[in-house]
């Protein structure tokens, strides 16, 4: 059983291994720099009059739709035949 | 009554009027010939594309929880609050890695309910017995937290009686509860997917208009920030420690840091594992539809973030921090900074928005609540020859059950953070993630050590979760709990012994050669997406496949 859901989808990745690739970067990407809270728990540099915490997790919003909006065009250029994700 | 608002309390009361009037007629929206199937009832047709379900999965993942929660957590706390936004951040690329997947295997089978995927998938009723009891039950706590955000806008109303008895207090809130219910029971799906529309209109308008014009009132963004920050920095007499935080801290014993990660993160994994947000899910029609969602639905989270900011905006608001203070009751934030800012037309339109925003995401949960036991309990182990309409019948009697068992939660738990209701049922539905999220990419795991691994979550955060105590409670009093020197979210730590011991059995398992039961599912429906969904037979639609 194993072995039948796993041959399909790593022969695809197997022949796009940039774009497989480019997909899992950008979505872990998306995750890590949420989830690491050193990185954006301080104060400064300020936007404004806005402290670095809450506009980094503002501006993240957007960035995420992009992020995202990329890793779908990416899983399109992989095909609709193959087991993409 | 003597402080009621005439002007506020009359707008909240038309705009009510105007939902329950379109919950009704929603029944006739899209209106299929036989309303008494599931398919129709409960998923709405299976038909919705980008712009429904993105009104649909907004309605059910912004709820009180972003409006009252949220804020309330924010104005006691401080920066802690903020969980909401890194987890309304990570969930949308966790989700893209599973979502679609789970959307393409259930199109193909038909199943209506997470629980239907795992007894497909592992061939096993009683780990479908396990997912569809704790999908119920993570349910009750976050339904009990919408009915907490109406209580907290009809209380600041000065709607109620000062009665001591429960049930005369707080008639306006069964009043509404009772509109709610009867609404889905009549229209099913259709009702909060239309009514979305228009509580999601009514919160764009006033989150963007009190998040320009509250600061002007109150002297500026750098203003709000350094009250905040000078208030968050002072110490409280009664336990000689900060009142909270401005940003996460990083000191190694009871660091906020790590509690502030594994709260957004146990929540972003969670997400998608709740009934009600699967429903929503599976109701679009085709797979891409999902997909796209996924990259337009963070517009919402925005808005939580900003919401998020009112509860320091009530910090800086001597007026609305004195209100609460009296109160004692910080869900009561939002609501006091509304009616002091703005005038009383707006503040019935904001109110309405908040109230219509609870009842919208409580009808999508008890219908989806109603689904799993319809068809994951009463049909699979009690009568499995039923037909469609008994089966839809029984999910709307459903629906009203599920609705009381939430009231019981919403009186019985302490609520001073209300944000802990859904914490908790966070704790539960996350014991589902090793058999669903994994079950969608493997099917390594054996479902006896799953069974088991669910087990030992469910009873470890369970203890842990009623063993919190604080000055206020002494049980149930928050959702994160010490391990290893570190506050850490009990879902997450309960959930990692779930998967260590699912995988610990399932070598074991595996070697002494213990049948895995059969799997109906093939690899490639996990990428399908049907032009033409093959119609649901009766034979498809509960009886045993």
């Amino acid at each position: 059983m194993t072995q039948a859901t796993s041959i399909p989808r790593r022969s695809v990745i197997a022949a796009h291994p940039l774009l497989s690739a480019g997909i899992a970067i950008l979505i872990a990407a998306d995750i890590f720099f949420a989830l690491y809270t050193p990185i954006y728990s301080r104060l400064t540099p300020k936007l404004g009059d806005f402290p670095f915490f809450y506009w980094y997790l503002l501006i993240f919003m957007p960035v995420t739709s992009v992020a995202l909006w990329l890793a779908m065009l990416l899983q399109r250029r992989l095909g609709e035949s193959g087991g993409t994700r | 009554m003597s402080n009621v608002n005439a002007t506020t309390f009359t707008i909240v009361v038309v705009l009510f009027l105007v939902v329950t009037g379109a919950g009704f007629a929603a029944a006739r929206w899209r209106r299929p010939p036989n309303m008494m199937h599931l398919d129709e009832w409960g998923l709405g047709g299976r038909g919705f594309g980008v712009f429904i379900t993105w009104f649909l999965l907004g309605g059910d993942l912004y709820t009180a929880y972003t409006f009252i929660a949220v804020p309330a957590l924010v104005f006691g706390s401080g920066s802690i609050g903020f969980y909401a936004v890194a987890y309304t951040i990570m969930v949308f690329p966790i989700v893209f890695i599973f979502l679609p997947r789970l959307w393409s295997v259930s199109r193909v089978h038909g199943y209506v309910t997470p629980a239907d995927f795992i007894r497909g998938r592992y061939g096993s009723r009683g780990l479908a017995l396990a997912s569809a009891f704790t999908g119920i039950l993570a349910l009750m706590p976050y339904i009990a937290l919408q009915l907490v955000g109406i209580q907290a806008v009809l209380t600041v109303m000065g709607v109620g009686t000062s009665s001591t008895n429960t049930f005369v207090k707080d008639l306006p809130l069964f009043i509404a509860f009772l509109v709610l219910a009867i609404f889905t029971y009549v229209s099913g799906l259709r009702a909060p997917a239309l009514i979305a529309f228009i509580k999601d209109t009514l919160i764009y308008l006033f989150v963007i208009v009190a998040v320009f014009y509250i600061p002007t009132r109150l002297g500026g963004w750098s203003h709000i920030f350094g009250v905040a920050q000078a208030h968050f920095a002072s110490i409280s007499p009664a336990t000689k420690k900060p009142l909270g935080t401005f940003v996460p801290t990083s000191k190694s014993i009871g660091s906020t840091q790590f509690d502030f990660a594994s709260l957004a993160l146990g929540s972003a994994v969670a997400l998608f594992l709740y009934p009600h947000a699967i429903t929503g899910t599976l109701a679009a029609k085709r797979r891409s539809t999902v997909q796209r969602n996924l990259i337009y639905l963070p517009l919402y989270s925005v808005l939580l973030a900003l919401i998020a900011l009112f509860g320091y905006m009530a910090v800086a608001d001597p007026t609305t921090a004195a209100n609460v203070k009296k109160t004692g009751n910080p869900q009561l934030a939002v609501p006091y900074l509304f009616q002091h800012m703005f005038p009383s037309w707006f503040t019935g339109i904001a109110f309405a928005g908040i109230i219509i925003g609870a009842l919208v995401p409580a009808a999508i949960m008890s219908i989806a609540a109603a689904n799993l036991f319809t068809r994951n309990i009463f049909t699979e182990f009690f009568k499995p020859d039923a037909s469609p309409a008994l089966q839809t019948q029984m999910s709307q009697w459903a629906s009203l059950v599920v609705k009381l068992g939430a009231l019981l939660f919403a009186v019985e738990l302490p609520h001073t953070f209300s944000i802990n209701l859904q914490l908790l049922g966070g704790v539960w539905i996350l014991q589902l993630a090793p058999m669903l999220i994994g079950g969608l990419f493997t099917r390594w795991f054996h479902r006896w050590a799953l069974l088991a691994g669910w087990l030992a979550g469910m009873a470890f955060g369970t203890i842990a979760a009623y063993n919190v105590s604080s000055a206020a409670a002494s049980h149930w009093a928050a959702s994160s709990d010490i391990e290893f020197g570190h506050s850490v979210y009990i879902g997450l730590s309960a959930v990692v012994l779930n998967l260590v011991i699912a995988v610990v059995l399932t070598v074991i398992l595996r070697a002494a050669r213990v049948p895995e039961g059969t799997d109906e599912t093939s690899p490639e429906q996990y990428t399908a997406d049907p032009e033409q969904a093959p119609a649901p037979t009766p034979a498809a639609v509960g009886a045993a496949p």
